[in-house]
């Protein structure tokens, strides 16, 4: 093996990996998400998670109207709403139409700040 | 060709189930947070709210100028039984933090209690951690409210 050989096979192949890579890395493309980061602006409609019902994943699937799953959408899966708008729902907790506000007697809870 | 991960979506629906979730339409689910953050919140979420029996709720966006207000109005609205309900409300934009808790759940989550996870909940969010904070606060107040017998598992 040669100089030149030398060169090409312990520089040349390690650097076209390299570019190869970077190449996958940073060219325009791949995933442009703007998620939310702790710190930026709230610029999103709010989102309401609840907890799944009790009667497994399904329970309220494909079911509007079912079970307590009336307020806003669950967590992960967006569960319809009563009113049966689905996706404008999910996020947007001022859409939820106005339920009868049952007396929860004194309310108790803690508030704090960062 | 073969795709490795079939993007487009068919119609799955028959005559039993329903179609899937990514056929009903309406906005991605995971634009604020990933799908893994979305998995955690809602195991602790779920979680919590079975072990314990009070059914916390996680509401996260702009609370208004008079945050506690809006968080108790919220939390009126946030189940069939209010008084068993604790709603989390996080405003970000504003740094605050209410946790609302009916009566019947303020008996076994003292506001001593709420504070303390609040707490906690506030030191991460400082911290740019704001799906661990949160999901340590539930785990820190289903703890407090501790296993009603009737939803301890049977083995």
């Amino acid at each position: 093996m040669n100089v030149a050989e030398t060169i090409l096979v312990f520089a040349g192949v390690p650097l076209a990996i390299i570019l190869l890579l970077a190449a996958l890395i940073f060219l325009p493309g791949g995933r442009r998400r703007t998620r939310y980061k702790s710190g930026q602006p709230w610029e999103h409609a709010p989102v309401w998670y609840e907890p799944h019902p009790e009667h497994g994943p399904a329970a309220g699937h494909g079911n509007p109207g079912h079970g307590e799953t009336k307020a806003i959408g669950s967590s992960l899966y967006g569960e319809p709403t009563g009113d049966g708008h689905a996706g404008s729902s999910v996020h947007g907790a001022h859409a939820a139409a106005p339920r009868p506000a049952v007396p929860a007697g004194p309310l108790g809870g803690a508030r704090g700040t960062w | 060709m073969t795709r490795a991960l079939e993007v487009e979506s068919h119609d799955t629906a028959t005559a039993q189930t329903a179609p899937a979730r990514t056929e009903e339409g309406g906005p991605a689910h995971d634009s604020i947070f990933s799908w893994h953050e979305l998995a955690r919140l809602d195991e602790a979420l779920t979680m919590s709210s079975r072990e314990t029996g009070l059914r916390f709720t996680l509401y996260i966006g702009d609370l208004g100028k008079r945050t506690r207000v809006r968080a108790e109005e919220l939390h009126s609205m946030s189940g069939a039984n209010p008084s068993e309900a604790v709603l989390i409300a996080v405003s970000p934009g504003q740094k605050v933090v209410e946790v609302v808790t009916g009566a019947a759940a303020a008996r076994r989550l003292p506001d001593r209690a709420c504070a303390l996870a609040v707490l906690s909940m506030t030191g991460s969010f400082a911290a740019g951690d704001l799906v661990g904070g949160i999901v340590n606060g539930l785990r820190q107040m289903s703890d407090q409210a501790g296993h009603p017998a009737a939803n301890r598992p049977t083995y």
